[in-house]
């Protein structure tokens, strides 16, 4: 695989690819992007013209995935799948409303639907929907944003301490890792287990994501990014080990060396135990720390919640919640996890601290939730599967600290080192509990050492709780993609807990 | 095919297989050009239509459609999947030449080969019936039912926070597959939501209707949503959102319950269908949605639970998300038990992990529209209603707690170690509901949970709710249904959250 590719490397590359032809997945074995930019603008701007609609925003969402899975003795689901999702928004005095189609050449047949939609609800029993403070439609972006290109990199990119220099979205070694290399990864990693009786299950996925906003404002942008991603399960009977990344650059992740690892930590496990009832001082691996982070928007930092009273935003504003090494942000600006430049709406996405330095922080806004509590639009529109549109905290990322994973194992006497969470669900949005377990590559830590392996483990536990008692923070950043969000992803170190309950909390101590 | 009903004459593919089967024979034929010793095409067109309405944001109203086919092959023993958007015939083939790319590359990383035994063509067509089309229904009769439930479930001072809903959605669905098999399916969908939040000091509490999981949609026609009588439990939920705050919090120990339908169809979903999907069992899934404590040798003599669970899976039923003729592998429903009188009796299955097995798929092959590979979901899958009344069932429990609507679950990879907290449970004292209590939550271990039903209420007490599921690696959702009646559950764990 090709090594990093320099920011200037990747503006050539950005260029070239422009060049080549759009709308096909493959040419000769590389990977593309399904729109393209000059065919999803120019489908754009012919759409943006059939409106009859005061105002219209339509976004281009594709994406090109392909992925290959694996479990036990062969690759059981190699696949690629194209998504594309044109979505329009109308507005027509008080009235506004959406019609998605899944290709380009339907667009303007879109835009004409919703503006009939949007014409027929102005003035109607929709005005006054929205319930004890109702909002009308937010007008459309007009910031004359330049087109953004893949090549040009995330605008607004600042650099933070431990992040490097920012760099751009596309990445050729991404584009490179095909079904054949990806197919062949997957047979040595599953040989590689072999001799030692670890059986392997995983996936690689390599993607191109392409967002493109048109608005009858005047906006136009355009960005593309590649993704690349693993995770494996290894197993030797009841002992496991996980692992897991992801990035827009396939050179980046060492994913052969890393499952060795996994390979080499299940086989080494021997008999696993049962995870000691009682609250233990507990290190979380990266991925389980990103588990818990994910909680933290739903503790009140988003706009809607902030305008609705709920929550830590609005009702403990620069509460001090954690040391002052924790951060919790969401930015999509920095060279960590799957960076994008603008949302749905066509903002740019902004930085944005939930918890800064160990306080209560700002929430996230769309332009609707913004206007309705003052602000600005932070750049995180978002549209759930069968949802309403609401604002998403979809880049989230845990500040780093200065510690190995071993200095803070180190620093344990007696407790858990936890690998994986799963199956975590939010209980108590106020106090921060969530419910959740352990899962694989779980130990006992003796003596600032990983000892026994360890089953499955319940816990139910304030989130909020454990970050006020962390005492340490690592390095190094791992991310995970973030289930049915667009783009969505969260990045966070290992961290160290001075008590964390696994077990049944009887009566509510 | 019979001529297709009113709600189902919409869009690009609703001429039949007179329509879709030059694209459909198009895939199959670059597949079998390509030497794919089997291949299947799936060609979807579906829309679906949301009027969503939250206190303090304008109304979102948004129809989304799409259309688009998938291709799976088997090449010398490995399969091959691609999907895609369709914008024009060439996407067919593409498609087909694709998914033949994709199985060659994997033949590299596959030492076992897949032996698919060959059945019979099957054909046949299907569609919902729904006697007042969705999308027909007036845009303002649709806005004001939200209108309505939305000011109602605000109406009661304490709720900051409320949302109202109405959803549709229809589709076409046609199968064709290299053994000869053509089907088409036609679906209609419709249902309603209501959620209102209340908020006092430190202190946050939520009622929804008819489901906590975006509420309850089932296959039929508006008159289904008209049944919902939105408005009329919006303001019950709201009520009962205001009286949590002041509600006192649950016990902890141990406690006779009686779960709710809707909260018995996500046990049910969480412990006994997903339990139950052979490609898990088999580790197909080890990475990702995990495995089960079940082994592929359970049937016939794993006790799961007690003499009183018997759970089938029966796609023929009607009316719900998981009602359909054929999986999307084509394979012809039937109603399947898979635990009769507490003992595994078969499961949720593919063709290829069936076939891993020695046995044949109960048709559980699900995908979420053309996009996905099919996996094993759960189907229609509901536990058997008992004999008698609600009431009864209170009486013969005695002292306990009625609980109902999910509020936060979760269980472990093996589907074995749950947790479930509910947004409400009433206090029950020699029969009858005394007072609210708040945040209760209850926990167990899968076969001694099930091993401690005692009995059911009867048919008249039964209720069904759809929901999604989210499995697979890229993450896909399986839409389907669970049913139950209110159940009564001995010396269950409480208070554990």
């Amino acid at each position: 695989m090709p090594g990093d590719i320099t920011h200037g490397d990747i503006m050539h590359g950005a260029v070239m690819h422009g060049a080549v032809m759009h709308g096909a997945v493959m040419h000769g074995g590389t990977m593309q992007a399904w729109a393209g930019q000059d065919r999803a603008l120019a489908a754009l701007e012919e759409a943006l013209s059939a409106s009859a609609a005061d105002q219209v925003e339509i976004f281009v969402a594709a994406r090109t995935a392909e992925h290959t899975r694996f479990a036990g003795e062969r690759v059981h689901q190699p696949q690629t799948i194209i998504e594309c999702q044109v979505m329009v928004r109308a507005v027509a005095g008080t009235g506004s409303a959406r019609v998605a189609v899944s290709s380009l050449g339907a667009a303007r047949d879109a835009v004409v639907a919703a503006s009939e939609m949007a014409r027929r609800r102005d003035g109607g029993v929709a005005a006054v929907l929205g319930g004890p403070t109702p909002g009308n439609p937010v007008p459309v972006n007009t910031v004359p944003v330049d087109t953004v290109r893949s090549n040009t990199g995330p605008h607004d990119v600042a650099s933070y301490a431990g992040f490097g220099r920012p760099a751009g979205l596309w990445h050729e070694a991404t584009l490179a890792w095909d079904a054949g290399a990806r197919s062949a990864l997957a047979g040595r990693i599953m040989e590689s287990g072999r001799p030692a009786g670890v059986t392997s299950a995983g996936v690689l996925t390599a993607a191109i994501t392409e967002l493109a906003v048109a608005t009858s404002g005047g906006q136009r942008c355009y960005a593309e990014a590649t993704e690349a991603g693993f995770s494996l399960t290894a197993r030797a009977g009841e002992a496991s080990s996980y692992v897991a990344d992801l990035g827009r650059d396939a050179s980046a992740l060492g994913i052969e060396p890393r499952a060795a690892e996994a390979i080499s930590q299940a086989a080494a496990t021997g008999e696993v135990i049962a995870v000691p009832d009682g609250v233990h001082d507990v290190v979380f691996g990266g991925l389980a720390t990103g588990e818990l982070i994910g909680f933290v928007p739903d503790f009140g930092f988003t706009a809607p919640a902030l305008a609705a009273g709920i929550g830590l935003a609005a009702t403990r504003p620069d509460a001090i919640l954690a040391p002052p090494d924790i951060t919790v942000a969401d930015d999509a600006t920095v060279e960590v996890g799957l960076p994008f430049p603008v949302d749905f709406e066509g903002t740019p996405k902004k930085r944005v601290e939930l918890i800064s330095a160990g306080r209560v922080g700002r929430p996230v806004s769309d332009r609707a939730s913004a206007a309705a509590t003052g602000g600005l639009s932070t750049g995180h529109a978002h549209i759930a599967r069968e949802s309403s549109p609401a604002p998403e905290a979809a880049n989230l990322i845990m500040m780093p600290g200065g510690a190995s994973e071993a200095q803070l194992i180190a620093g344990v006497e007696r407790g858990l080192y936890i690998q994986r969470l799963w199956y975590n669900r939010l209980v108590d949005a106020e106090a921060g509990t969530v419910v959740g377990t352990s899962r694989d590559g779980c130990f006992l830590i003796e003596d600032g050492k990983l000892t026994t392996g360890l089953k499955t483990g319940r816990f139910t536990e304030s989130v909020l709780g454990a970050l006020a008692r962390t005492d340490g923070v690592g390095s190094r950043l791992i991310s995970q993609p973030v289930p049915n969000v667009w783009n969505g992803c969260c990045s966070a170190p290992a961290i160290r807990v001075r008590g964390f309950r696994f077990g049944s909390r009887r009566g509510k101590d | 095919m019979p001529e297709l009903a009113a709600a189902h004459q919409w869009g690009d593919l609703a001429g039949g297989l007179a329509t879709a089967g030059p694209l459909l024979d198009a895939a199959i034929g670059a597949a079998a050009e390509g030497r794919a010793s089997y291949a299947d095409v799936r060609l979807s067109e579906a829309e679906e239509l949301r009027l969503y309405a939250v206190s303090g944001r304008a109304p979102d109203e948004r129809i989304e459609g799409n259309l688009g086919l998938g291709v799976r092959v088997l090449v010398d023993g490995v399969w091959g999947f691609a999907s895609r958007p369709l914008r024009d015939a060439s996407d067919a083939s593409a498609a087909a030449s694709d998914a033949l790319r994709n199985a060659r590359a994997a033949a590299a990383g596959s030492r076992e080969r897949v032996t698919l035994p060959l059945r019979p063509a099957e054909c046949g067509s299907y569609q919902t019936a729904a006697a007042v089309d969705p999308f027909a229904v007036d845009a303002a009769v649709r806005e004001r039912v939200v209108a309505d439930a939305l000011a109602a479930a605000t109406a009661t001072g304490g709720v900051v926070r409320a949302q109202a809903g109405v959803n549709a959605k229809r589709s076409h669905r046609y199968f064709a597959s290299t053994e000869g098999s053509r089907q088409e399916q036609h679906f209609v969908e419709s249902g309603g939501m209501v959620l209102a939040i209340a908020a006092g000091d430190q202190i946050a509490q939520r009622r929804s209707y008819p489901n906590s999981f975006h509420g309850n949609t089932a296959a039929a026609g508006w008159e289904y949503v008209d049944g919902l009588r939105l408005t009329e439990q919006a303001d019950r939920v709201g009520a009962e959102a205001v009286q949590l705050l002041s509600a006192p919090v649950a016990d902890s120990g141990t406690a006779d319950i009686v779960i709710g339908p809707a909260q018995l169809a996500l046990q049910i979903h969480e412990s006994t269908g997903h339990a139950l999907e052979l490609d898990r069992i088999l580790g197909d899934e080890a990475n990702f949605a995990g495995r089960s404590f079940i082994g592929p040798d359970a049937v016939g003599h794993l006790r799961y639970g007690s003499p009183a669970v018997n759970v089938v899976a029966d796609a023929t039923v009607p009316g719900t998300r998981g009602s359909f003729m054929f999986d999307d592998e084509g394979t012809r429903t039937r109603r399947t038990m898979l635990v009769t009188e507490g003992f595994i009796t078969n499961f949720l299955s593919s063709r290829d992990s069936a076939a891993r097995i020695g046995t044949e798929s109960t048709a559980a092959a699900r995908s979420d529209g053309w996009g996905f590979l099919p996996l094993c979901f759960a189907t229609n899958v509901f536990l058997e209603p008992g004999t008698g009344s609600t009431d009864e069932l209170l009486d013969r429990m005695g002292n306990g707690y009625y609980l109902d609507d999910n509020r936060s679950w979760s269980i472990d990879s093996q589907r074995l170690n749950f947790q479930f907290g509910t947004e409400v449970a009433w206090e029950i004292r020699n029969g009858k509901r005394t007072r609210l209590v708040r945040d209760f939550s209850y926990g167990g271990i899968t076969p001694q949970f099930w091993g401690s039903l005692e009995a059911s209420a009867g048919p008249a007490e039964f209720a069904t709710f759809g929901m999604p599921c989210g499995k697979g690696e890229p993450k896909e959702w399986g839409f389907l249904s669970h049913g139950a009646a209110p159940s009564l559950f001995r010396n269950v764990r409480i208070g554990v959250a």
